[in-house]
């Protein structure tokens, strides 16, 4: 094992040159944070030697994997997360994967203590939060990446190719999957309280974080938090978290949200049509109406229409020529922009490049509004309208009372 | 549900049926905003009153300050009156805000400066003034943040005035406090005052390095032209730190002479500096560096060789494809792989021209990545001369041509690989012609055009051009070529006719089977009936043929099976067909003892799923004998329980 350069033993303090590695730290790091954590083990400059988490048992089911890793007892753990952010001054990027309610509440305090952070999706769960991961990013020069992988994977990199590049024609239609799960209305009862565990075992107060207090009950901890308003971003949130991203990419307008939303009558989203500035239109589409797997997308234009999701070992097209150029338009891609077909990777390179990554925290805040405009769409159950650039709902004061909420004393964003 | 709960249901219902008209959306509000302040003002539990705030929020009205206000005090209501008043476009909730602060401590005092911050309150900043040295770290920080978020001069000029004092966290605080004054006075068309901001931050002894860099960014932006210099030096300078921030401020910044001051540097920096400089020009896409990449390209270490080949790719400029080619060639193989990759992504007519100039060359190493650049561009107007190299001497250069030929020749390129065909007499060319033949077919996606052209020339053709037109006719598909081949499998030929065979084991489609079994009955030879018999039990077993169908498929090859290695296909066939009649026909093979127990499985298999899931299907009593008979006869304990437990199943 090569010796071990923290930034801050080099006197850097958190800027990681090309030939050095870079020190990460976790934070809230369960099921699928480890997944991605075991996506980033392997890298070779890339050092894990901390975790912090408001439950015992997850911080030390991780620290366990990164042991393991690194055959050593070395990763150190914490609970809470200020103390995390202060103490350790020699890491240089995190990795959160909590649950909804802290992502970007994580990623600006991170940033703010000079940390790159790597987020799981969603980037946040009000338009005003994602305003602010923005801002802090650029205010701090951080790097920032979403968890929105299939940016990154080949299938869906070739059919945004295919439809930026023009080569399906004009592109008028795309259509972005919803989860198959949960509704768009979203849960306002509390599970019924259960005695609160000691503060070392689940701290509960800083689980809640920024969102409103409830009485503890363990299933929250375990993924019992899906579907609660305070905590998630509802069946659309779950996986346009993903896919509006990806659509936005192919349809050109990552660096804007859509401005108008349908209400559908249905309690779902599905069939829901929004509309860019340009009159585009992305229809959110759930179950296998357009593809077959997860986190589907597909581009429809005048000459042809592409499609993909998870799983799938070559796109779908209306005519199997579209498909010829596949290898050559994502190794064209991958030259052009200088991105691997790795999502964690682009973010490591990133950090050291200083660059921005493909899921950053402009391109993210703009699908994300997408997202959260979409949903308040649903909640008001009607139509509605969205200007992306003052990001407000024009004329519409109960809409725009919906873009942020207050968060719960002393977290603030 | 208690009565207090029904009744904000009941609002809400109300408000939300009301909601598409302006007039009466404005008065269900009014109702609900009513019923959440009685439920406030009640004795209603704590989760009736957190969804009161909640509701109010959305409907929330200066009539509902007094009542949310005087929750504030309160630990359990505090955060939730916030949620409501923070939202409330009126302000008297700034009024009141501001009132309670006195009033309040620890979280709650926190909190409403915090709301104060959202809602911009200017008339707020001398009391969140003097809160910035409270003892109470949160209350402190909670009110630098405000005053950066309200973004005045006079805000501003509290935190100036805080920062010298602060230490620890509340220093932090105080920066993140003064970074958003500035980005507000920036927006406000107040740069000079944002710039003497960042100045000051950039002065600070001491400071983080998060600070350090975002006082740096600032100071460049906000000079304009003016941050070159800044730039410069931060880019040149011992920092890592502030150099970072500098490449990261370089990528944003359109000012003039960015490109200038970047590449004018590069010659002063070492290596990782200059790595990331190069990267930096790369990712600013200004073509006015293409000379510098081109010289850094060329020679120096290999990490910055390299940075500098890849930027040349994302910088896009065709002038770049003569330079780029030459270092195809390069002997540090990771700087001619990233040539190669760079030269494949360059746009234009320029480029292509290049990569025809290498195909001209008599070095065959130029030629043979020429020929790899004209499939990655996709060059069809290279097509002629990929045609002529196709008769090169050197059999690796013909091998390539034919291979890019077959990856986007046309209809026109068809007939020339056929052409080659006829003539072809060594092995490798018939070969490369076979597979360039089997690649441009499908793309052509005209299968009769395909079949008949092939079809044309397999009477006239050689033998071992016959083997091949009956292999590309597998890529072809379709009914016309499948005819061709069944009628090739009847030849007198025998050379021919194992082709045809070969061919039709090979097809993609279920559409062979029935030629397969009557090969697999009929033929002579007993090696080709075995092939076909096994092929065809394969395809009996293939879950994308219709489960009737493969049904009959098996019954029809149960008279053929005589090895035991067969009928373990055939059962394996028939224990994917959920469906009684399946049972039927391994019933037979569980009375061998060569093939008992896969027989045994396979039928409780099919019979468990036929009898269970969503739609089952009760046993025939006609099963019943099979199953009675598998429990006793299987040397498997855990299969005859299996079977005894479906006898026992009620229906």
């Amino acid at each position: 094992m090569p010796t071990i350069i923290p930034g801050s033993a080099l006197g850097l303090n958190g800027a990681v040159p090309p030939s050095e590695r870079i020190v990460m730290g976790g934070l809230g790091i369960g099921g699928r944070g480890t997944h991605v954590l075991r996506w980033m083990l392997p890298e070779k400059d890339v050092q894990f030697v901390a975790v912090c988490d408001a439950k015992r048992a997850s911080r030390e089911a991780v620290k366990r994997v990164i042991d393991e890793h690194y055959g050593n007892q070395d990763c150190k753990t914490y609970r809470d997360m200020r103390q995390f952010l202060a103490e350790r001054t020699d890491i240089d990027a995190l990795l959160i994967a909590t649950g909804d309610r802290w992502h970007a509440l994580a990623a600006i305090m991170a940033m703010r203590a000079g940390k790159d952070v790597y987020s799981e999706k969603p980037s946040s769960m009000t338009i005003a939060e994602g305003r602010a991961v923005v801002e802090t990013a650029r205010r701090y020069g951080r790097v920032y990446q979403t968890g929105t992988q299939r940016l990154s994977e080949a299938n869906f990199v070739f059919c945004i190719e295919m439809a930026r590049q023009g080569r399906l024609g004009r592109v008028h239609t795309a259509y972005a999957h919803i989860a198959p799960w949960d509704a768009a209305e979203m849960r306002h009862d509390w599970l019924p309280a259960e005695p609160e565990p000691p503060q070392e075992e689940v701290d509960w107060d800083q689980w809640l974080g920024p969102c409103p207090w409830r009485p503890y009950n363990s299933a929250y901890t375990r993924g019992g938090w899906r579907g609660h308003y305070d905590f998630h971003t509802s069946c659309i949130g779950e996986w346009g978290a993903h896919t509006f991203a990806q659509a936005q990419a192919g349809l050109g307008m990552s660096d804007t949200a859509a401005v108008e939303y349908h209400y559908v009558q249905n309690d779902s989203g599905d069939g829901m049509e929004t509309r860019f500035a340009n009159g585009t239109r992305m229809i959110l589409s759930r179950g296998d109406k357009h593809w077959h797997g997860s986190c589907g997308m597909r581009f429809d234009g005048t000459e042809g229409w592409v499609a993909c999701a998870d799983g799938y070992h070559l796109p779908e097209a209306s005519s199997p020529t579209l498909l010829a150029d596949l290898q050559k338009i994502v190794a064209d891609y991958i030259a052009r922009t200088g991105r691997p077909m790795s999502h964690v990777r682009d973010f490591f390179d990133c950090v050291k490049s200083r660059r921005l990554t493909v899921a950053n925290p402009s391109v993210m805040h703009y699908s994300m509004s997408t997202v959260h405009a979409a949903n308040i769409c649903m909640w008001l159950k009607r139509d509605l309208k969205y200007d992306p650039v003052k990001e407000e709902f024009p004329g519409d004061p109960e809409a725009n009372r919906f873009r942020s909420r207050a968060m719960r004393a002393p977290w603030t964003i | 549900m208690n009565p207090l709960s029904y009744l904000l249901l009941g609002a809400t219902a109300l408000a939300l049926a009301a909601c598409k008209s302006p007039t009466t959306k404005a008065s269900a509000g009014s109702a609900q905003e009513t019923r959440c302040l009685t439920a406030l003002r009640s004795s209603a539990d704590l989760k009736q009153k957190a969804d009161a705030c909640r509701e109010l929020a959305r409907w929330g009205s200066a009539a509902a300050v007094p009542t949310l206000v005087g929750l504030l005090g309160d630990a359990q209501l505090s955060h939730m009156a916030r949620y409501a008043l923070e939202t409330i476009p009126d302000p008297a909730v700034d009024r009141a805000l501001r009132e309670a602060v006195p009033t309040l401590r620890g979280r709650q005092r926190a909190g409403v400066l915090t709301s104060l911050g959202v809602r911009r309150d200017a008339r707020a900043v001398p009391m969140l003034a003097g809160y910035l040295n409270d003892a109470d770290a949160d209350v402190a920080s909670a009110a630098a943040r405000a005053l950066g978020d309200i973004g005045t001069p006079a805000a501003a000029r509290a935190l100036e005035t805080a920062l010298p004092r602060a230490a620890g966290g509340q220093r932090l605080a105080i920066c993140e406090g003064l970074f958003r004054c500035a980005e507000r006075l920036t927006a406000a068309s107040r740069g000079r005052d944002a710039l003497r901001l960042y100045d000051q931050l950039q002065s600070l002894a001491d400071a983080p390095h998060q600070v350090r860099a975002g006082a740096l960014r600032g100071a460049i932006l906000g000079r304009g032209h003016d941050g070159l210099a800044l730039l410069e030096q931060a880019i040149c300078g011992p920092d890592w730190v502030l150099a970072d921030a500098a490449a990261r401020t370089a990528i944003e910044m359109t000012a003039a002479n960015v490109t200038r001051t970047l590449t004018q540097a590069l010659d002063r920096l070492a290596a990782d500096r200059r790595v990331l400089v190069l990267q930096v020009l790369g990712c600013r896409r200004d073509v006015r560096a293409l000379p510098t990449l081109l010289a850094a390209a060329r020679q120096g270490d290999v990490a910055s060789r390299l940075a500098a080949v890849r930027a040349l790719a994302q910088l896009q400029s065709p002038a770049a494809a003569a330079p780029v080619a030459e270092l195809i060639q390069d002997p540090e193989r990771p700087v001619a792989e990233a040539a190669r990759e760079c030269l494949a992504a360059l746009p234009g007519e320029q480029a292509d021209a290049v990569v025809l100039r290498m195909l001209a060359s008599t070095d065959k190493a130029t030629r043979l990545a020429a020929l790899d650049q004209v499939a990655r561009r996709r060059m069809k107007q290279a097509l002629p001369v990929l045609d002529q190299a196709a008769d090169s001497p050197d059999p690796q250069v013909r091998a390539a041509a034919l291979k890019q030929l077959g990856a986007f020749g046309g209809e026109a390129e068809l007939a020339r690989l056929l052409n080659r065909l006829d003539r072809a007499t060594a092995s490798e060319d018939i070969s490369a012609l076979t597979d360039a033949l089997s690649t441009l077919c499908p793309r052509l996606a005209k299968p009769d055009l395909c079949a008949d052209q092939l079809v044309a020339r397999l009477a006239t053709a050689g033998p071992a051009q016959q083997a091949a037109l009956l292999h590309v006719l597998v890529s072809v598909g379709g009914a016309k070529a499948l005819a061709a081949v069944r009628t090739a499998a009847q030849s007198p030929n025998p050379p021919l006719r194992t082709a045809a065979v070969g061919a039709l084991t090979d097809w993609a489609t279920a559409d062979a089977a029935p030629e397969l079994l009557a090969l697999a009955s009929k033929a002579d030879d007993p090696d080709i009936k075995l092939r076909c018999l096994r092929r065809y039990l394969r395809w009996a077993a293939d879950t994308d043929v219709p489960a009737r169908q493969r049904l009959d498929m098996c019954k029809q090859a149960a008279s053929l099976v005589e090895r035991v290695e067969e009928k373990k296909l055939l059962l394996a066939a028939l224990g994917g067909i959920n469906q009684p009649e399946a049972v039927r026909q391994i019933a037979p093979f569980v009375d061998d003892a060569a093939t008992r127990e896969e027989a045994c499985v396979a039928a409780v298999n099919v019979t468990e799923k036929f009898t269970g899931g969503r739609n089952p299907v009760p046993l025939p009593a006609a099963l019943r004998p099979v199953l009675e008979k598998i429990a006793g006869a299987t040397a498997n304990a855990d299969l005859a329980r299996r079977a005894r437990a479906l006898l026992e199943k009620k229906p």
